[in-house]
């Protein structure tokens, strides 16, 4: 369990990111695509396809080219969405703050404060 | 949907977010996981043992690079030298201390993350993918 410090530490930098003129974009972006039923259709589909092809490859299945290509049709699709493709821009936006960010927490640590977070969560 | 949450300026960014990324690092630094962490990777890096190994396995692989002749005699030599890597007692307790850090990290990383609306360290990786999901 983390000192009430760190968690207001980690918590006071969480919310400096969420007013970040990108994050901001981010999750108004997000919030149209859900609220738009073409859009969310069109992702919960590709997640579900996604999910279910690398699952099956996970337990060593090999896939069918036709499985690959359908797949990728449907990326196309859901890419040709104004609200998606609004939403994955802003995404790339986020990326960048991110990682200015993350350099300056990188810095006194000597070390990629992310590649170490994400090794923990596995 | 409307967000309702004050948007900053690009100079209010470096000042409040870089600022409070900075003051999180700080006290990162001076954890006893993280200090132990450190520890350990120098002593790892100062291990004659290590040294050795990885020595050894810089040999293959250049040799993988450069002729890869008896590429299988190689590979196989390189997998048995990682074990004996791993096995190394400077490694397995730099190991541990990677663990309890990258543990330590990860909980920080779901505060930062869920008071930003988005995944912080999928997104602030160097390399690799960063998803909003």
């Amino acid at each position: 369990m983390l000192s009430e410090e760190f968690q207001n530490s980690a918590r006071t930098l969480g919310e400096a990111l969420r007013v970040t003129p990108s994050v901001q974009t981010y999750l108004q972006a997000q919030a149209d695509c859900a609220a738009d039923h073409e859009a969310a259709e069109l992702d919960n589909r590709l997640l579900a396809m996604y999910q279910e092809l690398v699952g099956r490859q996970q337990r060593g299945e090999a896939l069918q080219r036709s499985e690959i290509d359908a797949y990728n049709t449907l990326k196309s699709q859901v890419h040709q969405n104004p609200l998606v493709r609004e939403r994955d821009t802003a995404l790339i936006l986020v990326k960048q703050t991110c990682l200015e960010i993350a350099d300056e927490l990188n810095f006194p640590l000597g070390m990629e404060f992310a590649a170490l977070a994400l090794a923990g969560n596995v | 949907m409307n967000i309702q949450t004050p948007i900053t300026t690009n100079s209010e960014l470096n000042t409040s977010s870089d600022q409070a990324a900075r003051e999180l690092g700080e006290l990162l630094l001076h954890t006893p996981e993280y200090q132990a962490f450190l520890r350990g990777l120098n002593a790892v890096n100062n291990d004659p043992e290590v040294q050795k190994i990885s020595a050894e396995i810089r040999s293959h692989q250049n040799t993988l690079r450069w002729s890869p002749k008896d590429a299988g005699e190689h590979e196989t030599a390189l997998t048995h030298l990682e074990i004996e890597l791993e096995a190394v007692q400077a490694v397995q307790e730099y190991r541990l201390a990677e663990e309890v850090v990258c543990r330590l990290f990860a909980e920080v990383d779901a505060i930062i993350s869920q008071a930003a609306g988005v995944p912080f360290a999928a997104n602030a990786r160097r390399s690799g993918c960063g998803c909003g999901g």
